[in-house]
């Protein structure tokens, strides 16, 4: 049973001092209302997936899903909050998805959202911790930047990525984001601002880092055989695969590759039927620089050893062979959190459809998109296959 | 599970974090560390306790500023600037994160041995556990670390 995404919506990433999740949740179902016009009926919904972390603090934790239902006045239908770190939002996507797969539902929401900004500096670091391994990684004193940062050295050391490359990761995004109109950073940036930045976990400087953002998004996932009562361009859900990995870095065989990531893209791709070559454009999990290029060979964009060149041939960037992050990313779209990995989705959807409102920012003809959403140090993974439906 | 390391948490895990304790498998004979409840290698469930040399290779560093800190350990960023943290491989074969003392310039592939040193400072109670410092392959006390 084929399924479909028919319509999608988001908030502007970034600072909304006026804004709780629920006014961040309504305000991403009212993008999707707004750009999928009348044929949109959300009270047809038969289920919704929530993606979210929580990390906000005096916010609802218990029966989370339901309250955002309730406030945005959808219709009282299952609603169930999807946790999973960072990949929250992605297996939100994957639960609707395979909700209509099975046949039990054929209209369903799925959404994630995230409140960061009203957390201090010192509060929003202990919630970003709560995903990685508490009791051992954590107690040597390292946040997800110290993780990433160990992969980094490691890498730097082999030889396998230089620093520069790292920035031209961050200077992409950054490019990218700064045509992005719902990105939190849209300051351009040189590869000498990324170096020049303040150091937070060595090699890794501010400039190698996501920012923390509100925001949330969502999509409507329906049965395709009905897409057409939504929308006269479905895009197809062509793949999916999710898998998991130990928490920490240290418990896993390679500590420099994310295998999770692997093995779900490897799913996907499988059920897809397409692989690596067949891809238009991608949308990957940039929490640190460093995690976009070890995506690449996770995803088989390209080897490790051969990410820094073509990165430098500009393979990667809007206008290349294959653009990744065309929304800015985690990197300078921004990560909240639970919002991420919908966001990606809803990006996606854009630019299959041909959608995306700014010219240069739209990939020419784009057929087939994959999104990779990672939870923590890639603990958990799940990756999504999208494909324009035929005319 | 919240990202606190509360105080009977901590507790349950001094044998390891104090006394070098990992788990050897009782199928496998690989070493865990930190201890886990299946192996790391063939995920067999029986597994008997034994004691870490504590010595061990770098694998990998990062130099943590006020940024990058957990905020467990904001005093001690406050007083020295930040923290050195290794990636090291115990010669008994598993891997951890620690922090690493008595070095300025960490280099991947140097000698490592753990040492145990006062963690952070949290609900009025002294967290202790293992970091590491440069090895000269000085004979190590017979009790461990
Ligand atoms: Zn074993």
């Amino acid at each position: 049973m084929g399924v479909a995404v028919v319509a999608a919506g988001q908030t502007r990433f970034g600072d909304h001092p006026t804004s709780g999740v629920k006014e961040l949740f309504g305000a991403a179902v009212d993008d999707l209302l707004a750009d999928a016009g009348t044929a949109v009926d959300l009270d047809r919904i038969d289920a919704a997936f929530v993606g979210s972390l929580s990390c906000g603090q005096g916010m609802q934790l218990g029966n989370f899903a339901p309250a955002l239902l309730d406030d945005a006045g959808l219709p009282p239908v299952s609603a169930l909050h999807v946790e999973n770190a960072c990949a929250s939002g992605g297996f939100a996507v994957q639960q609707a998805v395979q909700a209509v797969a099975s046949g039990q539902y054929r209209c369903v929401l799925a959404a994630g959202v995230e409140k960061m900004r009203d957390v201090s500096g010192d509060k929003g670091r202990y919630w970003l911790g709560i995903s990685g391994d508490t009791e051992y990684e954590r107690l040597a004193g390292l946040t997800f930047a110290g993780v990433f940062a160990l992969i980094a050295s490691r890498l730097l050391h082999d030889g396998a990525v230089t620093r520069e490359d790292l920035a031209r990761v961050s200077v992409k995004n950054h490019r990218h984001a700064a045509l992005n109109p719902k990105a939190h950073l849209r300051r351009r940036l040189t590869v000498e601002d990324v170096l020049a930045a303040p150091v937070v976990a060595a090699p890794l400087g501010a400039f190698d880092c996501c920012p923390t953002s509100d925001g949330a998004a969502c999509v409507l996932v329906t049965d395709s055989s009905i897409a057409a009562e939504f929308t006269d361009r479905p895009v197809e859900v062509a793949g999916w695969g999710s898998a998991s990995d130990s928490l920490a870095l240290h418990s896993r065989a390679d500590f420099t590759r994310l295998d999770a990531a692997r093995r779900a893209a490897d799913a996907a791709y499988a059920m897809a039927g397409v692989g690596p070559d067949g891809l238009d454009v991608v949308e990957v999990h940039d929490c640190f620089t460093v995690a976009e290029l070890v995506a690449y060979a996770e995803l088989g964009l390209s080897s490790i050893a051969e990410a820094g060149a073509r990165l430098r041939a500009g393979e990667f960037d809007l206008g290349g062979r294959l653009p990744v992050n065309t929304s800015g990313g985690l990197k300078a779209k921004g990560h909240p959190i639970g919002a991420t990995g919908v966001g990606q989705i809803a990006e996606l959807f854009g630019q299959l459809r041909g959608d995306i409102a700014q010219p240069e920012r739209q990939v020419p003809g784009a057929e087939v998109g994959l999104a990779y959403n990672m939870g923590g140090s890639g603990a958990s993974a799940v990756v999504t296959i999208l494909r324009r439906a035929a005319d | 599970m919240g990202a606190h390391v509360s105080v009977p948490m901590y507790r349950r895990t001094l044998a390891a974090r104090v006394g070098l304790e990992g788990r050897r498998c009782d199928r496998c004979s690989a070493v865990s560390f930190p201890p886990r409840g299946a192996c790391g290698q063939c995920r067999g469930r029986s597994l008997t306790p034994v004691r870490l040399s504590g010595v061990g290779t770098l694998q990998a560093w990062t130099y943590i500023t006020a940024a990058g800190a957990p905020p467990e350990f904001a005093a001690q960023v406050r007083r020295d600037g930040g923290y050195h943290v290794g990636l090291v491989a115990l010669q008994e074969g598993p891997r951890v994160a620690g922090q690493l003392v008595d070095v300025s310039d960490p280099e991947i592939g140097q000698p490592v041995r753990a040492v145990v040193r006062r963690l952070y400072e949290e609900e009025g109670v002294v967290r202790y556990g293992f970091k590491f410092a440069p090895h000269m392959g000085e004979q190590l006390p017979a009790e461990g670390v």
